[in-house]
């Protein structure tokens, strides 16, 4: 029962900051640790170790120039794969979010790592005397993680895109008293959360047994295990102000106010096949979704050309009553 | 679940709150377990009183339908949520006989009331 709706061809808001951000940042990463690296060339083994074991002892060695080529092409990819998400897909700030700290992130990591293991090379003449790179790991995380945050939150932000324009006549609509006031409220939950945080805390007693590092297994573990409850259980509610989604953990929230609503509508949704998993996510054609199961979902087409997708029960009550409000609050 | 109250019915607010809640529950929309939502929140969303919601959750949790527990809010009980099936087709089944011999539906309600008694 999808409305066709009259879609304001809108262009992909804040492109030359998601340039600046998404690109611009690993890009400059890139350049600073090729230049850092060769400035430290002389001073490097050759082959130099490239890989380590789970023992904390280097295993592979290969020669300087492919690696950080190597290191400098993946990096740049990624970059650009992101890049390309929030210039094409970005036309909400959390897509474009997304993809900055994934940059970021991504890049931060690989230079922290490439870096920290050339350092503890230097003055080396054989690079099989290198110690444990466990130390620059953990650094590479924390610091690329912190990056990822900044990056993320610099980001701008959605500007308001209120509409005065009718709800288009087919909309699903509810029988409602022009002085009623109604709330629709519904939680959606994964059944197999408890599954999920299982399999995590086996992971995470393995890696502790494998590397011995217990307070980074036990941080990582605590991390994942909040991020997951928060991110698997939401609350969905529909009234005067809107759609809202909230997580458990109350954020992260989304929120459609009722004069951005375009058309609430009931679609089927594959979250792997849509959304490429579960959870916050944006998905194929950019469209931003809470998707914690397979089925009949609440699709909101909000303006500025965006669309919000929220697997819940009862669906068609919710997208009902929003169409309702959205109605009754433009008429007023 | 969907609520829905209208002010300028004669019927107080956290009546109308309570009695859809019930209705949900004869209906087999509630499941045991299933948590209503906050006091506070739910206050927020219909534009009402805080003590309205909490008035028609107390009334509620009297009628044994749900627990009210700190932090966890308002959990629908098994009681709330037991199957009245068989119920709703005996109702269903009064109406259609009352309809087809006639019988007005005040004198209907009668009938039941006495039964009830």
């Amino acid at each position: 029962m999808t409305v066709a709706a009259s879609r304001t061809r809108v262009p992909v808001p804040h492109r030359r900051s998601t340039t600046a951000i998404t690109l611009g940042i690993p890009a400059a990463m890139v350049v600073l640790v090729v230049a850092v690296a060769l400035s430290w060339r002389p001073e490097l083994p050759d082959p130099i170790a490239i890989h380590w074991g789970p023992g904390g002892e280097a295993d592979r060695f290969g020669p300087f120039g492919p690696h950080v080529i190597a290191h400098a092409v993946i990096v740049t990819l990624f970059a650009a794969g992101m890049w390309a998400v929030g210039w094409f897909w970005g036309r909400e700030a959390l897509t474009r979010r997304f993809a900055a700290g994934a940059a970021v992130w991504f890049a931060g990591v690989l230079s922290g790592v490439l870096l920290g293991n050339l350092q503890i090379q230097r003055g080396l003449s054989d690079a099989t005397e290198v110690g444990t790179a466990g130390g620059p790991l953990a650094f590479a995380f924390g610091t690329a993680t912190v990056a990822a945050l900044l990056a993320a939150w610099a980001v701008p932000g959605d500007a308001r895109h209120p509409t005065s324009e009718p709800l288009p006549e087919g909309a699903p609509r509810l029988e409602l008293g022009s002085g009623e006031h109604a709330t629709w409220v519904q939680e959606v939950g994964q059944a197999g959360l408890i599954v999920v945080i299982g399999g995590i805390l086996t992971f995470a007693v393995v890696m502790g047994l494998l590397t011995r590092q217990w307070a980074f297994v036990a941080g990582i573990t605590a991390a994942l295990s909040i991020l997951l409850a928060g991110i698997f259980r939401w609350t969905v509610t529909v009234d005067h102000s809107g759609l809202t989604a909230r997580s458990a953990l109350r954020r992260p929230r989304v929120r459609v106010p009722l004069d951005e609503v375009v058309v609430a509508e009931v679609v089927h949704v594959d979250p792997i096949r849509e959304f490429g998993g579960w959870g916050l996510r944006t998905g194929r054609g950019g469209r931003t979704g809470v998707v914690v199961r397979k089925g009949d979902s609440i699709q909101v087409q909000r303006t500025g050309g965006r669309v919000l997708v929220v697997t819940v029960d009862d669906a068609p009550t919710g997208a009902a009553l929003l169409n309702t409000l959205a109605a009754r609050a433009r008429r007023t | 679940m969907l609520f829905r109250i209208d002010p300028t019915a004669p019927e107080p607010l956290f009546a109308q709150m309570a009695g859809q809640v019930r209705t949900a529950a004869i209906r087999g929309e509630l499941s045991p377990g299933q948590r209503l939502p906050a006091a506070r929140d739910l206050a927020e969303s219909l534009d009402v009183n805080l003590h309205t919601v909490l008035r028609a959750y107390q009334d509620l949790r009297d009628e044994g339908l749900i627990e009210l527990r700190r932090g966890r809010g308002a959990v629908v009980t098994a009681r709330a949520a037991q199957d009245l099936e068989p119920l709703r087709e005996a109702v269903a089944q009064v109406a259609a006989q009352a309809r087809s011999a006639g019988i007005s539906p005040d004198t209907t309600l009668a009938l039941v009331k006495e039964a009830l008694r």
